[in-house]
């Protein structure tokens, strides 16, 4: 495993990024800064419903303030066109609080 | 890339803000800073339940309140052509930066005259064997 620490490597990739209050954001993280502010090109989120089928908005270009992201992800485009998003069934996600 | 490079590029162009309170301001970007604080003209802000909308003429954003923003999708190919006339510029001055060090070069020379003056004295020194 390399050593390197941040979100260099993520570059020009599709991401998916967890933000505070519990949305899901994929898009190709196109920069960053060392706060964590990203820029997202072509993002979309995606909504995942208890009832109801996925919904996925586009974004557009997309800047996410720093202290608004949980957690930056890989994505594997062959696991993603694996799953049927659309049977995809869950509780929506928590947001983490109110202060942030 | 870093975000607030591609927010510069974005001058005077419309934005959508949506703030930590779910308040959502539409308008023309005037300008902006370093701590993203932002200035946006013509603006609409919608409340958080998407009810109520109000107008206004201007508005300033503290960066710190913002959640997110959403920017037309061509800024980011204005961002490359900003970038690449600027490293064109730079390389025609050739280091249009190095000018003033000839400046700090005099100041320093002067000063050296007056205090070797004051210890005109230590040649006085002399072997008394």
């Amino acid at each position: 495993m390399s050593e390197a620490v941040g979100l260099q490597s993520y570059i020009n990739q599709q991401v998916f990024v967890v933000t505070y209050d519990g949305r899901t954001i994929m898009g190709e993280l196109k920069g960053f800064d060392q706060t964590c502010t990203l820029i997202l090109k072509k993002a979309v989120e995606r909504i995942i419903q208890k009832n109801d089928a996925t919904e996925e908005i586009p974004l557009g270009l997309y800047i996410v303030r720093g202290p608004d992201v949980a957690l930056v992800g890989e994505m594997d485009a062959e696991r993603e066109d694996a799953i049927d998003w659309e049977q995809v069934h869950a509780d929506a996600m928590r947001g983490m609080g109110e202060n942030h | 890339m870093l975000p607030l490079s591609l927010l510069n590029t974005a001058k005077g162009h419309p934005v959508l803000v949506e703030l930590k309170t779910g308040v959502t301001y539409n308008g023309h970007l005037h300008s902006c800073d370093n701590f993203m604080n932002l200035n946006l003209h013509e603006v609409i802000c919608t409340a958080a339940d998407g009810e109520k909308f109000w107008r206004l003429p201007e508005v300033y954003i503290r960066g710190a309140t913002i959640k997110y923003l959403r920017l037309p999708d061509e800024i980011i190919d204005l961002v490359r052509e900003d970038r690449e006339y600027r490293e064109r510029r730079e390389a025609a001055s050739g280091n249009g930066r190095g000018g003033f060090r000839g400046g700090r070069g005099g100041g320093g020379g002067g000063q050296r005259g007056g205090r070797g003056g004051g210890r005109g004295g230590r040649g006085g020194f002399s072997k008394q064997q």
